[in-house]
């Protein structure tokens, strides 16, 4: 996020763009809730009637996968009507001219054509959005799990710079991370390209720096990405893999594909709280600590990076996730001793000055500090880019980015559209949640989301056992009729192994950049079992 | 306040002393015994506000002879005396120290909570309820806009249960609110209004309007001021004062013994 | 009796807020919102308000497991950590340190991911280092 949580009551405006708030995030769908009291204006666009959208002054239920042609759209309105801020474009971005051509082949009619939007309800996205600063722009995985991912978030930056709305309180561009620690868990260098501080692999200053740190020569080639560990895997050149914390065999595209993939491993290691559907199929299983067995920090979706406390000690002879690592380096030729967390935030900290520099763990305390924080006397950064971007030019970079059709569109022996998420009781693969009694209890099984149309042309009714089918494979789900999605699109959520929904998503399909799977769009048939 | 706090541990008047200490900046609760007495010197009674006797009940529950102190302002006091009434806590465990309500300009429609009334914005008071508002002010609206208005406050709703789980007088085993023939489990909002107004009715004769479930609420749901109406109603039917009356409500349908006792005539309004 | 209440933060979703464990005698009783935090300000979602529910689950895994002939065996952390080694020092010097990969996690600490890339990049040698961002 560009901006902080509880700058979103701020806002004049709220747009809400590939996120469900109130099921995935609810704490900060309070913040929008609060803002709107307050008056702000909110924009909701997704293919699902969400509950937000029942507080919206305008929502729409854009075709899946039509979200650049949707910004695009707003973009033109705005300029066709002179509503952009040309003072601050002047001064703080480059590149516009080209991105203007672009932007202006997307007329109200031809948006509708792709989209399936009403220009006039276009027309009203654009006023509110232009005419309501600041207005902060929320997104989540609706935006990034595309082939078009990387364009969808550039055209978020384009609709916010165009309107001068990135480096002030309470607007901005702001992707709403899904889990505790992803934010940190890229702060730390976990990627193929980057080290901690996203310092680049590619930069031989900042090889030199952590070889000297860490005692060790760093290799200088990019790694590969986990898109790209799986064809590694089949084709061998990829042997062993350590998994931590992770679910890749549920959570990953094309289930079969990634199945077959793990069998062809010589070794996996796998590190967990529970014997997941990954950790099932593995060599070794570390049994690590939960988060209230241990100590350290996590770095929230705005920056915010926050200690968390031992409550008690680690079930049976789980160990803290450092502990284990120390040990497997250790043992492994390579030192790694550490008294505490601390001693590793400390060693973390000389090495990310920019970012995390400024820290300690007892100025953290219990608020934490948001990123960047470069020196102890810091207070931290609730907003970026307030005078200048991290640019050679200090500038921000328009895009100018045209509409790719997903690469799934409907036909006649797939005629459904689908889209993938999460609902509001359970999370991710389930591995957490559906072992809580009381979260179970909201949710016990998968189900499919149809629209009450297609169900009754297909003569299905409600709870009755379908079979869902795409190129990959298919599975079975009892059918939930609901007119929270549109006719032709269908919902499943991704929590429920048994009905594991990645089993017809497209591992063939991701961002060709960010290398991020298209799990919003895909293909299938559906029908009622029998 | 800290010097009696160490003397009834010291004397063992009480094993153990509900209150709050800050950590890093955050009134945070804290539990003070004999091991830490040192601590006590840096017990505060506010400006926090968690369910204590939540707590010591929940503690009760496992250690049946352990002897609890701790803060109550008057709306503890209500919580304890509405748990004992339903025999949920034996209050002769429990000593009490007393602290003054927060200072509030909300004394006159409210006996504490709220230390700052936080204002509520425009929107708000065109679609739903300003959370200060008394029940009068709401009456003031026509049924069907009060309706509508509520309707608003309970699609908010985002299900966390906060209301129920954090209320100090919510004690039962197996709530109706995860009842699935009562309440439909589906997508967010909770169904409504079914969902609210079964929280509502089984707040009857139980809540002691301490504002803890709104102070939990994620969407503002005028949370105190619904179950204010639900006792107002108790009190004009059956005569029968919450947290304060020390027998159960006349409608309690706990146990073998059920009782529907009106208050002798008297035209009364029900609706919300 | 010893209760105590340790302010953390929620392990579920990106925001990041503020709870309060509540823990008797060592034991995990329950979860609340941390009242003045700055980011959820004393209120939780429905996975926040169970997050101790995981914690204490059945479920959990005690010890390391070694797969043996088909079967996984319990073992002491010596035993996990010499096979576990022993089999990656195998590999990597029959194929090499970028026949290995990392996927480090959005849900252990800064700390830990610091040290898994650590691990991948100083100790095996290889920038095969991931993690579910994009999942």
């Amino acid at each position: 996020m560009t901006n902080s949580i509880s700058e979103i009551e701020g806002a004049g405006c709220i747009f809400v763009i590939g996120s469900n708030t109130t099921a995935c995030h609810p704490l900060i769908a309070r913040r929008i809730f609060r803002a709107k009291e307050n008056g702000a204006k909110l924009i909701v666009a997704d293919p699902r009637r969400i509950q937000l959208s029942r507080f919206a002054d305008i929502a729409v239920n854009h075709r899946l996968g039509s979200d650049v042609a949707l910004l695009n759209g707003m973009m033109h309105i705005i300029i066709k009507n002179n509503w952009q801020a040309n003072d601050y474009i002047q001064q703080r971005t480059e590149g516009y001219d080209d991105f203007g051509k672009t932007v202006e082949a997307y007329t109200p009619e031809k948006v509708k054509d792709i989209t399936g939007i009403e220009p006039r309800d276009l027309e009203k996205m654009a006023e509110l959005y232009a005419t309501h600063p600041p207005a902060s722009l929320l997104y989540a995985m609706g935006i990034t799990q595309h082939t078009t991912g990387v364009d969808n978030v550039k055209s978020c930056c384009n609709l916010a710079l165009l309107c001068g709305n990135v480096g002030i309180p309470s607007a901005g561009v702001n992707p709403l991370r899904g889990q505790n620690n992803v934010q940190g868990a890229c702060d730390m260098g976990g990627l193929p390209n980057v080290l901690p501080g996203y310092q680049p692999i590619s930069d031989q200053d900042v090889i030199k720096i952590f070889s000297k740190a860490w005692g060790k020569s760093i290799p200088s080639q990019v790694g590969l990405t986990i898109t790209d560990m799986i064809p590694a895997i089949l084709e061998g050149r990829l042997k062993a893999l350590y998994v931590i914390g992770e679910n890749p065999k549920l959570s990953d595209p094309d289930w079969n594909h990634l199945h077959h993939a793990l069998k062809e491993l010589d070794f996996l290691m796998v590190q967990e709280l529970f014997l997941s559907e990954t950790a099932q199929v593995a060599d070794v299983v570390f049994a690590a600590a939960s988060v209230a067995e241990k100590d350290g920090t996590f770095t929230n979706s705005e920056r915010r990076c926050m200690r968390i406390n031992k409550a008690v000690e680690p079930i049976g002879d789980a160990l803290q996730d450092w502990d284990i690592i120390c040990r497997l380096s250790t043992a492994m030729g390579y030192k790694m001793a550490y008294d505490t967390p601390e001693d590793i935030f400390n060693e973390i900290t000389a090495l990310t000055p920019k970012s995390y520099g400024g820290m300690t763990y007892e100025r953290l305390g219990i608020n934490g500090l948001q990123w960047p924080c470069p020196e102890l006397d810091h207070p931290g950064t609730p907003y970026l880019h307030k005078d200048r971007f991290p640019r050679p030019s200090g500038k921000a970079q328009f895009h100018a980015i045209g509409y790719r059709d997903p690469a799934e569109i409907p036909n006649h022996e797939y005629p459904y559209f689908l889209t993938t998420g999460r609902m509001f009781a359970h999370f991710h693969t389930g591995t957490m949640t559906r072992i809580t009694p009381k979260l179970d209890a909201e949710q016990r099984t998968g189900y499919v989301d149809i629209h009450p149309n297609d169900a009754a042309a297909l003569e299905i009714e409600d709870g009755d056992m379908t079979v869902i089918s795409s190129k990959r494979g298919e599975m079975e789900a009892p059918a939930r009729i609901t007119d929270s999605v549109s006719p032709g699109t269908l919902f499943l959520p991704i929590h429920f192994g048994e009905n594991p929904t990645n089993v017809l998503t497209n591992s063939k399909a991701f961002d060709p950049l960010a290398k991020i799977p298209e799990f919003k769009v895909s293909t299938v048939n559906i029908k009622k079992f029998s | 306040m800290n010097h009696m706090v160490k003397m009834w541990l010291e004397q063992g008047k009480v094993d153990v002393f509900l209150g709050y200490k800050r950590v890093d900046g955050h009134p945070l609760p804290h539990v003070f015994s004999k091991d830490n007495l040192a601590d006590v010197d840096e017990l505060i009674t506010g400006p926090a506000r968690y369910p204590l006797e939540k707590i010591a009940a929940a503690i009760i529950s496992e250690k049946p002879d352990i002897k609890i102190g701790l803060l109550a302002r008057d709306c503890g006091q209500r919580t304890l005396n509405v748990l004992h009434v339903w025999n949920q806590l034996n209050t002769d465990s429990i000593s009490v120290l007393n602290v003054p309500c927060c200072p509030s300009n909300l004394k006159e429609h409210a006996d504490c909570s709220y230390l700052e009334p936080e204002k509520r914005g425009p929107d708000k008071q065109i679609h739903g309820f300003d959370n200060n508002m008394s029940i009068d002010d709401v009456e003031s609206y026509k049924p069907k806009e009060r309706f509508e208005r509520w309707m608003y406050e309970f699609q908010k709703c985002i299900k966390c249960y906060g209301c129920r789980n954090i209320c100090p007088v919510c004690f039962c085993k197996e709530c109706s609110l995860e009842h699935h023939d009562l309440i439909e489990a589906k997508d967010l909002p909770p169904e409504v209004p079914i969902f609210h107004l079964v929280r509502a009715v089984h707040m009857a004769g139980r809540c002691i309007d301490c504002g803890l479930c709104e102070d939990a609420c994620p969407a503002d749901i005028p949370l105190r001021l619904l179950y204010r109406k639900v006792n107002q109603v108790v009190k004009d039917v059956f005569d029968y004062e919450t947290g304060t009356s020390t027998h159960q409500p006349p409608f309690s349908v706990l146990g073998e013994k059920v009782t529907l006792e009106l208050k002798p005539l008297k035209t009364v309004s029900m609706d919300l | 009796m010893d209760y105590k209440f340790i302010p953390s933060v929620c392990s579920y979703c990106g925001t990041g807020c503020g709870v309060l464990f509540q823990v008797m005698d060592g034991k995990l009783m329950g979860t609340m919102p941390l009242k003045t935090h700055p980011v959820n300000e004393g209120k939780l979602c429905i996975k926040g308000w169970n997050l101790h529910e995981h914690v204490n689950s059945g479920n959990r895994l005690k010890h390391p497991l070694v797969r043996m002939n088909g079967h996984f065996r319990p073992a002491t952390w010596e035993k996990a950590i010499e096979f576990a080694s022993n089999r990656l020092k195998e590999i990597i010097g029959k194929y090499g340190p970028d026949s290995v990969g990392v996927l480090v996690s959005a849900k252990i600490t800064n700390e830990e991911n610091y040290l898994a890339q650590k691990f991948a990049r100083a100790c095996i040698g290889t920038n095969n280092v991931d993690h579910c961002a994009r999942l």
